[in-house]
C-alpha cells in the first residue's frame, strides 16, 4: 500500500488517533522540559552530530578497530551483508547451544532482519521480554512506535490480550497488576534462559564495548543471566571513543523517554570472567547500510540514534501512527531511511509523507536535516520515474512558464480562464483529480481579476524595461545527473552483494563502506562547546543527586559514617529484609543487624530469587541525572545481584558523587578499558508501556534505597 | 530605502491584495518600492518536489532579476526561507539580500508601530518556515501587538504546522485534511475574527477550510493588517 492509501485506514481508527494523540503529546512535554533544563543542549545536538559524523566518514577503519578490540576481549564478530546471513548467524549460535528457546530484548535491528521468523523456522522460539514487545507478541501485532511500540494499545485491550494469552481470567487493567502479570510470566523466562538476543544503541570502537539504553531491566536480564549473549548491531551504531558517550548518555534519554536517564544503561566489553555470559557474539549488520552510506546527502540519516523524538513532534506521525509506514522505522526517520535501505525500491511514497514543516530537524539530537533529505529523495525517486507521468508534465509545462515574463503572464491568464467555470462566488468548491484532494475539504479561492502585476502596471507603469533573460538549463527531454549538491546517488540496490562466508561478508561489507566513502569526506572536527566541569560546589552536588534520585523514586538516606550501619539496619527493617546478598568484599562497617547477610559465591540466579534483596556500594553516582553507577569494583560484586532480588540497597560515599555526566564518563574510563562492565542505575526498574504511567518494577529490582555516606 | 519587491508567483496570481498592502505598507514607511515586472518564480515548488535542478534555474533567474538590489523584501516565509538558504549556498551573506516583510521592518527599518489602525480580534498563526526556516521569532507579534484597536489572542498549539506543505495537501490529502482540522479549532477555539499569517499558502489552507466550514471566520496576511 502507498503511504496515503495506509494512512487513510489509520485515519479513520478513531480509538487510534486518540490513543496516539494523547502519547506523542506526554512525551513531547517530558521531552521538552528535560531538555528545557539543560544550559548547553545545542552545544550536546553539535557534539553528538559531529561523533556520529566522525564514526561515519572512517567506518572502515573503525569498524576493524571494533572488531580487534571486541575479539580481545573474549568476544566473537561476525558479519553479515544482509537479513539472512543476519538471521542464520544467530540461528547457528542457538543450534551449538542447543537452545530451542532465547530471550530477546527489545531491538529495531532484529525486527528488521526479522530475526524471531527465522528462529521460529530454525526450530528456536524468541521471547521477548520487553512489556510492550510482549504486548506486541502476545497479540500477533506490529509495533507502531520505535520507543512505545505498543503505543496504539489502551489499558483495556492489554488487559484482553493477557487474560488470554495468560490465562489470567480476573486481571484487573491497572498498570500496576498489568505490569505484575508480565514480570511473573517472564521471570521464568529468565532464570531458564541459557542464550539472551539484544540489539546495541551504541559500540564504542576503541574499547569493543557494547551497550543497551532501557527502563524495565530486561536489558539486563537478557544482556546479564544467559550463558550466551549474542548482539546484532547495523555498523551505524559505532562511535569511536569511550568519551563519546559523555555526549550520547545525555543526548539520548533527554530526547526519547523525556527522562533525565533511563532507569538502566548496560555496557559490556566481550566476556567477563565469573560476571555475565562467558560467550558473547557481535553481529556486524550491513542490510543497505552501505547503500544509505553512499548517498552524501542521505547518509545523515545514519546518525540517528533511534531517539523517537522525531516521531512525537511530527504532525503527520501523530495523526497516522507507525503502521501506516510499513516498515519497523516509521515515523520521519522512517520517511528517510526505509526507501534509501531498499534502494529506493521501496517505500517511495515515504519521502511524500510530510508538510516539511521542519519540527523533526529540530528536535532530532543529532541535527538530521530530515526534512533536506526529505526533498533530496523526492529528487531520486523523481529521477528514477518515467518521463510520461502526469506528475512530470505538470512540472515541466510549469517550469516553462517561468522561465519568462511572457510565458508566465499567459500561464497567469490560462488559469483565471480556467477557474472560471468552477468558481461559485469567488470560491472553487471543487476541483477535478488529481487536484480533488484539495477541494474534498477545503475550498480554493478564484484567482481574482486583476492580478498583481496588472495592478502594478496600472498604477505604476511598465517602469524601466528590462530585457527577457531566458532561464539556463535544458528542459525536458533527457538529462544528466542533478546537481543538488553535486550529490551523485549511487543505486544501492544495484550495487553487488556477496553472500557467503564470514569472511567473504567482512570484505565485501569493507569493501563496499570503502566504495561509498570515495568521496573521502573531510574529517569531522568535534566541537566540545557543552559542560565539561561542575560549577556547584560539594554539597549542593550531594544535595542535588538526593533531589533527583528521589525523584526517581529511590528512597534516599544520608548518614554520617559512625550512622552508617544504622541507618542500613533501619532501612532493612523497614523494608522487612531479612536475607541479603551482599559482595564477598563488603566492609565489616557496612553490616546491618539482624540480616543474614549471603556472601555471593556464584549462586544461582534461581538462589538469588530466593533472597530478599543485595546491599552493594557502587563505584560513582551523578547528581544531574540522580543516577548511581556499579563498575563491578570495590563493594558491588557481579551484575547479577543487583538484577535478580526485589530490592537493592546501595551504598554511595559522598565523595564519590560527580555533578555533571562527562565527570562521570572520564572517571569511569579505567574501568572500560580494564574490560570491566558498568551499569548505570536511575532509579528503580518501570515501564510506562501501558499508556504511558510509570510503573515501577517490570524485572529489575521494585525498590531502589540509597544511603549517601557522609 | 529602496526596497524591490518580490511578490512570488503565488500572491501575484492569487493574492494580489498583499503585495498591494506591501506596497502601501512601505511606502507609508517611507521606502521607495520597485518591482521588477520579469519576476516570476523562487523555485520552491520545484525544490520540494524533487525537482532541484530547475528549482536552482529558477533561483539564479530570481538572483539575475533582482541583482544588485538594496533589499528585496518577499511577503512570503516559505518562499523568503528558500532563497535564502538557496542562494547561501553560493554566497555568503546571500546576494541579493532577500528579507521577509516583518524582518525587513523590524530589522533594516529599525520599525516596530507602523501606525496601523485594525479594531478586531485577532489570532496569529506563526507558520513553520518562519518559525523554524527562518527563525523570525516573535518580529511579526511584535508589530501586531503595536497596532491600534486590535484584540490579539493566543493561538493554542500555534507552532504546529497547519498541514499544508505544498503538494503534500494533494498528494496526502487526507492527512492534511486531519492536521487542518485540529488547525480550525485552535482558531474557532480562540473566538477569533480573524486569522493572520506571514504567509498566503498556509492561509489558503487554513482559509479554505475555514470557508468550507462557513465559519465567518477571515484570514488576512500580515501585511494587510499591518497597512490597515
Ligand atoms: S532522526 Fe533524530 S530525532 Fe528521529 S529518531 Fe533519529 S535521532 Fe531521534
Amino acid at each position: 500500500m502507498s503511504f496515503p492509501d495506509a494512512a487513510s485506514v489509520a485515519l479513520r481508527d478513531s480509538q487510534l488517533r486518540r490513543n496516539l494523540a494523547k502519547a506523542t503529546g506526554t512525551i513531547r512535554a517530558k521531552r521538552a522540559s528535560v531538555v528545557g533544563e539543560l544550559p548547553d543542549w545545542q552545544e550536546l545536538r553539535s557534539a553528538g552530530r559531529a561523533l556520529k559524523d566522525r564514526s561515519l566518514v572512517d567506518l572502515d577503519a573503525q569498524l576493524e578497530l571494533l572488531e580487534e578490540r571486541v575479539s580481545a576481549a573474549g568476544g566473537q564478530v561476525h558479519w553479515a551483508n544482509e537479513a539472512d546471513e543476519a538471521c542464520s548467524i544467530v540461528a547457528g549460535v542457538a543450534r551449538a547451544h542447543g537452545v530451542d528457546e532465547v530471550v530477546k530484548v527489545k531491538s529495531i535491528a532484529t525486527d528488521e532482519i526479522k530475526l524471531n521468523e527465522a528462529l521460529a523456522a530454525a526450530g528456536v522460539q524468541a521471547v521477548e521480554t520487553d512489556l510492550a514487545e510482549l504486548i506486541i507478541q502476545l497479540g500477533d501485532d506490529v509495533q507502531s512506535h520505535i520507543l512505545v511500540p505498543a503505543i496504539h494499545k489502551n489499558r483495556a485491550e492489554i488487559r484482553d490480550l493477557f487474560a488470554r494469552s495468560l490465562d489470567l481470567p480476573d486481571l484487573s487493567d491497572e498498570p500496576e497488576a498489568l505490569a505484575e502479570a508480565a514480570r511473573v510470566h517472564l521471570r521464568r523466562k529468565f532464570l531458564s534462559a541459557r542464550m539472551g538476543v539484544s540489539g546495541a544503541n551504541f559500540a564504542v570502537a576503541e574499547t569493543g564495548t557494547v551497550c543497551v539504553f532501557e527502563s524495565e531491566g530486561n536489558g539486563r536480564m537478557c544482556t546479564t543471566l544467559p550463558e550466551v549473549l549474542v548482539t546484532v548491531m547495523g555498523v551505524e551504531k559505532l562511535v569511536r571513543s569511550w568519551q563519546d558517550m559523555e555526549v550520547f548518555l545525555q543526548l539520548l534519554p533527554r530526547s526519547s523517554t523525556g527522562e533525565r536517564m533511563n532507569p538502566y544503561t548496560s555496557f559490556w566489553t566481550g566476556v567477563r570472567p565469573g560476571d555475565g555470559p562467558q560467550e558473547f557474539h557481535l553481529v556486524l549488520l550491513d542490510n543497505g547500510r552501505t547503500g544509505v552510506l553512499a548517498d552524501q546527502v542521505g547518509r545523515q540519516a545514519l546518525r540517528c540514534i533511534r531517539c523517537s523524538a522525531c516521531l512525537n513532534v511530527c504532525p503527520v506521525y501523530s495523526r497516522v501512527g507507525g503502521h501506516a509506514y510499513e516498515s519497523v522505522y516509521p515515523g520521519p526517520i522512517g520517511a528517510i531511511l526505509t526507501p534509501q535501505l531498499h534502494g529506493m525500491s521501496e517505500g517511495r511514497s515515504l519521502p511524500y509523507a510530510s508538510s516539511l514543516c521542519g519540527a523533526c530537524y529540530e528536535v532530532c539530537p543529532v541535527e538530521i536535516d530530515i526534512p533536506r533529505v526529505l526533498v533530496h529523495l523526492r529528487g531520486r525517486v523523481v529521477d528514477t520515474e518515467p518521463a510520461w507521468k502526469p506528475e512530470k508534465a505538470a512540472m515541466r509545462a510549469m517550469y516553462r512558464a517561468f522561465a519568462s515574463r511572457r510565458s508566465f503572464e499567459r500561464a497567469q491568464r490560462a488559469a483565471r480562464l480556467g477557474s472560471r467555470p468552477l468558481a461559485r462566488r469567488g470560491r472553487i468548491p471543487r476541483l477535478p483529480w488529481p487536484l480533488s484532494g484539495w477541494t474534498e475539504t477545503r475550498d480554493l479561492p478564484e484567482p481574482p481579476a486583476e492580478t498583481f502585476r496588472d495592478w502594478w502596471r496600472r498604477e505604476r507603469g511598465e517602469g524601466r524595461a528590462r530585457d527577457e533573460k531566458p532561464v539556463d538549463g535544458e528542459i525536458g527531454g533527457k538529462r544528466g545527473p542533478r546537481d543538488l549538491g553535486a550529490a551523485a546517488t549511487p543505486d544501492a540496490a544495484a550495487a553487488p552483494r556477496a553472500t557467503s562466508q564470514n569472511g567473504d561478508a567482512r570484505r565485501a561489507m569493507l569493501g563496499r563502506i570503502r566504495q561509498a566513502l570515495a568521496d573521502r569526506p573531510a574529517p569531522v572536527e568535534v566541537p566540545r562547546e557543552y559542560r565539561r566541569r561542575s560549577e556547584r560546589s560539594r554539597p549542593e552536588i550531594v544535595d542535588l543527586f538526593a533531589e533527583r534520585a528521589g525523584e526517581y523514586r529511590a528512597t534516599v538516606r544520608r548518614a554520617a559514617p559512625q550512622e552508617l550501619r544504622q541507618a542500613l539496619t533501619e532501612l532493612c527493617r523497614h523494608r522487612g529484609a531479612r536475607r541479603l546478598t551482599v559482595p564477598a568484599d563488603l566492609p565489616p562497617q557496612w553490616r546491618p543487624d539482624g540480616v543474614e547477610l549471603v556472601p555471593d559465591t556464584g549462586l544461582l540466579p534461581n538462589d538469588l530469587d530466593t533472597l530478599d534483596g543485595a546491599l552493594t556500594g557502587c563505584a560513582l553516582a551523578i547528581a544531574e541525572t540522580g543516577t548511581i553507577v556499579l563498575d563491578g569494583g570495590f563493594a558491588q560484586g557481579r551484575r547479577a545481584l543487583t538484577l535478580v532480588p526485589d530490592y537493592h540497597l546501595c551504598v554511595v560515599s559522598e565523595d564519590s558523587i560527580a555533578d555533571l555526566v562527562p565527570e562521570a564518563v572520564e572517571r569511569l574510563e579505567a574501568a572500560v578499558a580494564e574490560g570491566r562492565p558498568l551499569t548505570f542505575i536511575s532509579g528503580p526498574s518501570a515501564t510506562s508501556d501501558i499508556e504511558l504511567n510509570r510503573v515501577e518494577g517490570v524485572h529489575g529490582p521494585r525498590t531502589l534505597h540509597v544511603v549517601i555516606a557522609g | 530605502m529602496r526596497v524591490s519587491l518580490f511578490v512570488t508567483c503565488f500572491n501575484d496570481t492569487l493574492f494580489p491584495q498583499t503585495g498591494r498592502a506591501v506596497v502601501r505598507l512601505l511606502e507609508r514607511l517611507g521606502c521607495e518600492v520597485d518591482f521588477p515586472l520579469e519576476q516570476t518564480c523562487c523555485g520552491q515548488m520545484h525544490m520540494n518536489s524533487g525537482y532541484a535542478r530547475e528549482a536552482t534555474a529558477l533561483v539564479r533567474r530570481f538572483a539575475r532579476v533582482f541583482e544588485g538590489a538594496e533589499a528585496v523584501v518577499c511577503p512570503s516565509a516559505s518562499c523568503a526561507g528558500m532563497l535564502r538558504h538557496q542562494l547561501g549556498t553560493d554566497a555568503d551573506p546571500p546576494t541579493p539580500p532577500v528579507y521577509e516583510l516583518s524582518e525587513l521592518i523590524v530589522d533594516r527599518l529599525g520599525v516596530e508601530d507602523v501606525g496601523a489602525y485594525f479594531p478586531h480580534r485577532v489570532t496569529f498563526h506563526p507558520t513553520c518556515h518562519s518559525l523554524r526556516e527562518l527563525g523570525v521569532g516573535d518580529r511579526p507579534l511584535r508589530l501586531l501587538e503595536a497596532v491600534r484597536g486590535i484584540e490579539l489572542v493566543q493561538l493554542p498549539q500555534a507552532d504546529e504546522c497547519c498541514g499544508f506543505g505544498g503538494t503534500f495537501a494533494v498528494k496526502n490529502a487526507e492527512v492534511s485534511s486531519a492536521m487542518v482540522a485540529d488547525k480550525v479549532r485552535a482558531v474557532l477555539d480562540t473566538g477569533a475574527e480573524v486569522v493572520c499569517a506571514a504567509d498566503n499558502s498556509c492561509l489558503m489552507q487554513i482559509g479554505g477550510a475555514l470557508s468550507r466550514q462557513r465559519t465567518g471566520v477571515r484570514t488576512l496576511h500580515l501585511a494587510e493588517v499591518l497597512a490597515s
